[in-house]
This record gives structure tokens, C-alpha cells and sequence, in this order.
């Protein structure tokens, strides 16, 4: 068996540095059982022996409220971890002690602190006293900074040394009041009895406790009956009386003075620091309207750079798809079976593939931005206008990520922290145009409008948005109803980004685009093909794809399209770019089509085609994340959402005269 | 003077002395060091939206309501 290295801490601690740094290439993502928490898990060899290096969910606290706080205290606090690193931020020595001291008042005996960032923690005038610190908190310290690689070889050699008993600790625990020790040892002594003892440490149960800690709430009523319960939540009642503050405060806040008793002993400051240049750069970016102006730009220059360089690379992938799948054809004999790989597998999923450098490139420019520590100030400057609209700031992100593909957006939205705002995110998440409806969307202003090209563009992707707002309020509002999530974020220091973690980190996130496409995409262009060929080919009316789409007529009329826009919707539920290349297949001509439809109609297409369900992988990235019961939802209220615009638009447009 | 974090201006500085409000939001200003005892600075407020602080060597963006419910006795 290999011996299991978990990396515990605070999110913004460089974690994820140290973590590539032990594992390097040999690293796989994947979830957690049973919840969408990513879960990274990698391999470390150091002088010929294997580790399994676990990288748990960046978490404040131990107090269990989110699933990342849940998963990462279950993990350690079932003893999974041979080696537990803690890697603490030395320039934010408080906080970082408190995750420290959570972990250790669990009673674990297998922790080293890595102490990162040590080299900034000088430049802001904190001396630490490493020696000292390794005494006073009895546990081995290594300092590090990740980034530059110092540190690396020690803290090899100390989960080495400690992963195979070479190495013992006798870490402190925090000490309260003698009021709130009475009540802790009052819960251990009637704890004692029970077979809880066995499995967890009775001091962090009891504390747990006084914290009315949910889980162990339960768990302790299993153990206990409800009539102990009540009585040691009594005490505890006569204890806050006594206090005028909630036990958890209580209990923090003196947690807190513990540690700075702690730190007086290793710990000078050298400097005092006045307004530092981040200070002023963070009024700046954060300022609502500078702030805003910043964020247009900055973004805009993202998508000008993903596109430019994206653009070129989709052209390419997606000739090669082409030139691989003529010089296929002529190999297979089997009509059925070459139309199947040609027409319906390589064109298929070619053309979803060809989106992967524009994914890759988003992926990449969003995670400079993050590691920058920007996208917590433009999640600040949008909190401003998304509350309003029942939406927490924080899923700026996701959303601005779905202009490249909604796929990874979905995922994206992991990173919120409160259920209802992810699940809110991942409803509206599919209006936002992703770059395969932009290419619907130019195509149509271009060969349809071509004065007002541009404001035909706009005024769909303006649409597009506000919809998006006015959903997600209208389901706030009264769907998906509930609390709204407190607002607090940290703001990084600025960094430079390391191109490793951001190449690595990018990579990792688009590779679940390509799966996606593998999987979903495959099998639905096969059903397309299948569905163009049979029982006559596409073009004569004859073929199922075409009878479908005039059982749709009707329907279509309604906002004034006809079979064929049928036919192209159906298709485009595979990847909306299909919805143009269909065209392509009924009409034959970019002229044919130009000629067959009204600008107005084809205004309302590029409108429908914006709005109306999401794309097949989106809608199994929406189930993933969330359930059937979701996904079915996303479908119905985008197909109304996208009729409704398209019949009024048609009706309005008519009236007007055009 | 006790006041709560949202009433405080740019430059202000104060100490922690009680969190009202539910365990969950409660819990959470905590683990991010926001506790009693600590002390806070302004770094920028504006009429909507989030105020930007400092507790412990850290920045955060802090939404009003939020703030609202941080006591604070001012220095």
C-alpha cells in the first residue's frame, strides 16, 4: 500500500504549487465520491519510495458548512492521511494558524507544517523564528517559498522521515478559558462511556459540541439519546448567558488569543506598514466605477487575444478534420459504414474538437488573471450589479467562461461556495453565446445585414445577456428561493503567475471539454448522420431528419421560420454550429440561403438559435453537476424563453413593415 | 463607541467585538480571522456594494449586509 500525503489549508496559501512541485505530471483530477469537489490526486517518488499526495479543498475552517469543508475534515479526521502537510501562508501567520490549530485539536499526530511564502513574509517585515516555531508549536516546520522551489527537498525528506516513523511530533493544542475547559471535560466524561471514543478524539468531539456543530450534533445524539443532549446543551445555554456571545465565538475567539500568545514567542515585526502599493492599486480596482471600466477592458483584451490567436488554430484543426476524413473515404468500401465514419463521426466530432484551442486559450487567459489575483477584485466590482439580480458576484466568472463554452462554465461553477448561487449560476449559465452560437450569429449578420453587420451582432449578444439577468432574478425570486448567500472574499496579494500551475491548471480544465466531446458529441453525431441518411439522403425531403422537421412546421411558422430552420435547431442541439452547416446542406449555397430567407427571418434565427436549448454536452455538464430533474428544466424554460423572443420578434418585425 | 463595520469610513480603524447574525455567515467571518478581538481597517467603502478591509495582514471584500451585523469598537 502506498502511504497517503494529504495537503491541507488555506485557499491562496500556493498549495497548488507545492502540490505540482511534489507531483509534477503525474497528477489525475476527479471528484470526490458522491460530490462535485474536485479531487486532485497525484504521485510523489523520493528515494525509490511511492507516496500518494492528496490535495484537499483549500478551507478557512473546519467547521463543516460547505463540501469542501466537509470533505477535507472527513478526510483527515478519518485517519486517511499517513502524513497530513499543512501549508500555511507566513504572511498571514493568524489565520493560517487557526485551519493549524483546528487540525491539530483533532488530535492527528502526523502533521508537518509547511510554512510558505516565507521569503514575502521578510519583505513585509515579519521575522519568523523557525527553530522557535518548531518548539513552541511541537510540530517539524519547513519553510518554503513554492514558488521559487526553495524548501522542496527539505519537506521530501520530512514526510520521508514521518511517513515511515521516523519522525514524531507533540503538537500543542489550544487552551481556553478554565469556564469553557470545565464544559469541554463535563462532554469527555459523559462521552466516555460510549464506543465514540473508539473511533474520534473526545476533546475535538466535545469542542465540536459546545459549536453546535451539525454533524456531531447527530452523531452524539445516536451515542447519547436526546434526553443527555438537551442537558449538556442546557449548560452550555448557562455558559453563552454568562458570556453574552454564541459558544462558537466564544470558542474562536479564544482559539485566536491562543495563537497570538503563541506567535508573541516566534514571531517580530520588524516594520509598520503604511498604505502599501496593493492597498492602493486594490481602491483602485475595486473603485465601482474606475473598477468597472478596468474590468471592460481587461476582459476585452482577453477575448481579443483568445480569439486572435484561437481563431486561426479552429481553422486549422478543423481543416485537418477535413483533409483526414477525405483521405479516409476512399479506404472503406462499405458505403453505410464510410458515410458513418466520414460524414457523421470525423465531421461530427471534428468540428467540436476544432473548438479546443479557443476552450484552452479562455481557460488559460482566465487562470493568469486568477493567479494574478484579479478575478477576486472583478468578482467585487460585479457583486455591485449581479446581487440585484439574485446572483452573488462570485459567478461573474462562470458566466463571463461561457462566452467560450458553456461545458467548462458549468464546471466552473464549483468554485461558488453556496448551493442556491451555484445552482442559479448553472441555470442561466447556457444563455450566455458561447463561440459556437457567435459563429451562427456572424455568419447571419454577415451574409444577411451587411450595413449593420455589427449592431445586428450586439443587439443579439445584448439580448442574450439581459435575458440571462432577467432569468436568474425571476428564479431567484421564486424557484430557487432561499437565503442569499453572504458576500466575503479574500484579495490576494498580486502575483506574477507561474506558468507551470497556469499551463498545468488550463489543461486539466479543457481536457473535460474533450472528454465531453468524446462521449455525448460522438453519439450524437451518429444519431445525425443517421438521421440525414436514412431512409433517403438529406436534400430530396425524404429523408427522416427532413420529415421531422415538417412536423415541426407549424410550430416553426408561428415565428416565421419553416422546415428547414427545424431541421438545422434539431441539428443544432448537437453543437449549435450545426445549425449553419445544416443550412449549408439543405440549400446547398451560401447564395441559396441568402435568397431563401427575409433579413428578418433571419434576425429571429440567429435569435432562436442564441436562446433555445443548450447544446448536448452542456445540458450532461448541467446534469453532472447537478440532476436530470435540472437539466430537464434548463431545456424547457430555454425552448419557451427562445419561442416567446422568436414569436415576438417575427409578429413585431411584421407589423413594422420589415 | 461600538458601531457596526459598515458605519466606519476609509482609513478607520476598530476592534472586533461581537458578530451578530446566523451561525453560518457567523462561522465564516470567523475562519477568515475576522473574530472578535482582531482589529480592522478600512480600506475602501463606497456607497453600494462591498467594503474593502484588512484584519491580520489580509484583505477582504466584505458585502454591507454582512458588515452590518460586524460590531465594532472604534479607535
Amino acid at each position: 500500500m502506498m502511504k497517503v500525503i494529504a495537503l491541507a489549508g488555506n485557499p491562496n496559501v500556493g498549495k497548488t504549487t507545492i502540490f505540482n512541485a511534489l507531483t509534477g505530471l503525474r497528477q489525475h483530477v476527479g471528484n470526490w465520491p458522491g460530490v462535485t469537489v474536485e479531487k486532485k490526486e497525484g504521485i510523489l517518488e523520493y528515494k525509490g519510495q511511492k507516496f500518494l499526495v492528496v490535495d484537499l479543498p483549500g478551507t478557512y475552517s473546519l467547521t463543516a458548512h460547505s463540501i469542501d469543508e466537509l470533505v477535507a475534515r472527513d478526510f483527515l479526521l478519518k485517519g486517511s492521511a499517513d502524513v497530513v502537510v499543512n501549508v500555511i501562508d507566513a504572511t498571514a501567520l493568524m489565520r493560517n494558524l487557526f485551519l493549524a490549530m483546528e487540525i491539530l485539536e483533532m488530535g492527528l499526530n502526523n502533521v508537518i507544517i509547511a510554512l510558505n511564502k516565507i521569503d514575502l513574509a521578510e519583505k513585509h517585515g515579519i521575522e519568523i523564528n523557525v527553530k522557535r516555531m518548531e518548539e513552541v508549536l511541537g510540530v517539524p516546520i519547513v519553510a518554503m517559498s513554492a514558488k521559487e522551489g526553495a524548501g522542496l527537498d527539505e519537506l521530501k525528506e520530512k514526510i520521508h522521515l514521518m511517513a515511515n516513523g521516523m519522525l514524531k511530533e507533540r503538537p500543542v493544542i489550544p487552551q481556553y478559558d478554565p469556564e469553557v475547559e470545565r464544559e469541554i471535560e463535563h462532554i469527555m466524561a459523559v462521552l466516555k462511556g460510549t464506543e465514540l471514543g473508539e473511533e474520534y478524539n473526545l476533546r475535538w468531539l466535545a469542542i465540536k459540541l459546545l459549536q453546535r456543530d451539525d454533524g456531531v450534533i447527530k452523531l452524539i445524539l445516536r451515542h447519547l439519546g436526546s434526553e443527555k443532549l438537551d442537558e449538556i446543551m442546557g449548560h452550555i445555554a448557562e455558559v453563552e448567558e454568562r458570556y453574552k456571545r454564541a459558544m462558537d465565538l466564544i470558542i474562536a475567539s479564544q482559539k485566536y488569543e491562543f495563537i497570538d500568545r503563541l506567535m508573541h514567542r516566534f514571531v517580530r515585526y520588524t516594520k509598520v506598514e503604511g498604505e502599501s502599493f496593493s492597498d492602493q492599486l486594490d481602491r483602485f480596482l475595486t473603485h465601482p466605477v474606475y473598477g468597472l471600466l478596468i474590468l471592460f477592458g481587461v476582459f476585452y483584451l482577453m477575448f481579443k487575444f483568445v480569439f486572435a490567436v484561437g481563431l486561426p488554430l479552429q481553422g486549422y484543426l478543423d481543416d485537418a478534420f477535413t483533409a483526414f476524413g477525405e483521405w479516409l473515404a476512399p479506404h472503406i468500401a462499405n458505403e453505410a459504414l464510410r458515410g458513418l465514419l466520414v460524414d457523421g463521426i470525423i465531421a461530427g466530432v471534428g468540428s467540436v474538437l476544432s473548438f479546443f484551442p479557443l476552450v484552452f486559450l479562455l481557460f488559460l487567459a482566465l487562470s493568469v488573471l486568477e493567479d494574478v489575483g484579479y478575478m477576486a477584485r472583478a468578482a467585487v466590482v460585479m457583486e455591485r450589479i449581479m446581487r440585484k439580480f439574485g446572483l452573488p458576484g462570485k459567478s461573474f466568472i462562470p458566466l463571463v467562461l461561457a462566452f467560450g463554452c458553456n461545458v467548462p462554465a458549468v464546471m466552473a461553477t464549483r468554485t461558488l461556495d453556496d448551493e442556491r448561487d451555484r445552482l442559479l449560476t448553472m441555470l442561466v449559465n447556457p444563455l450566455i453565446p458561447c463561440s459556437a452560437r457567435l459563429s451562427v450569429i456572424s455568419f447571419l449578420a454577415g451574409a444577411f445585414f451587411a450595413s449593420h453587420q455589427a449592431l445586428v451582432a450586439v443587439s443579439i449578444y445584448a439580448t442574450a445577456v439581459l435575458l440571462a439577468l432577467l432569468v436568474a432574478w425571476l428564479l431567484s425570486r421564486f424557484v430557487i428561493r432561499g437565503e442569499e448567500s453572504p458576500f466575503i472574499i479574500e484579495l490576494p496579494e498580486y502575483l506574477i503567475p507561474s506558468w507551470k500551475t497556469v499551463t498545468l491548471h488550463s489543461w486539466e480544465r479543457s481536457k473535460e471539454f474533450i472528454k465531453k466531446a468524446g462521449t455525448i458529441i460522438l453519439l450524437g453525431s451518429m444519431a445525425i448522420w443517421y438521421l440525414s441518411s436514412y431512409p433517403v439522403q438529406m436534400g430530396t425531403g425524404g429523408s427522416y431528419a427532413e420529415r421531422l422537421g415538417m412536423f415541426f412546421e407549424p410550430y416553426m411558422r408561428l415565428m416565421g421560420l419553416d422546415w428547414k430552420a427545424a431541421v438545422s435547431l434539431l441539428f443544432g442541439i448537437i453543437a449549435k454550429e450545426n445549425v449553419i452547416s445544416t443550412y449549408g446542406i439543405i440549400y446547398g449555397s451560401e447564395e441559396a440561403i441568402v435568397g431563401a430567407m427575409t433579413p428578418l427571418q433571419a434576425y429571429v434565427l440567429g435569435m432562436v438559435t442564441t436562446l433555445y436549448v443548450p447544446c448536448i454536452a452542456t445540458i450532461g455538464a448541467i446534469r453532472a453537476e447537478s440532476n436530470w430533474k435540472w437539466a430537464t428544466f434548463t431545456v424547457v424554460y430555454m425552448i419557451s424563453l427562445a419561442s416567446l423572443v422568436g414569436i415576438l420578434i417575427w409578429n413585431v418585425g411584421t407589423a413594422l413593415g420589415y | 463607541m461600538i458601531v457596526p463595520l459598515n458605519a466606519l469610513r476609509p482609513g478607520d480603524r476598530g476592534i472586533v467585538v461581537n458578530i451578530l447574525g446566523g451561525p453560518t455567515a457567523r462561522q465564516r467571518l470567523v475562519g477568515m480571522g475576522l473574530t472578535p478581538g482582531a482589529t480592522v481597517q478600512i480600506i475602501e467603502s463606497h456607497q453600494y456594494g462591498p467594503i474593502i478591509i484588512s484584519v491580520g495582514g489580509v484583505r477582504f471584500a466584505i458585502g454591507r449586509g454582512m458588515a452590518a451585523k460586524v460590531m465594532i469598537r472604534k479607535l
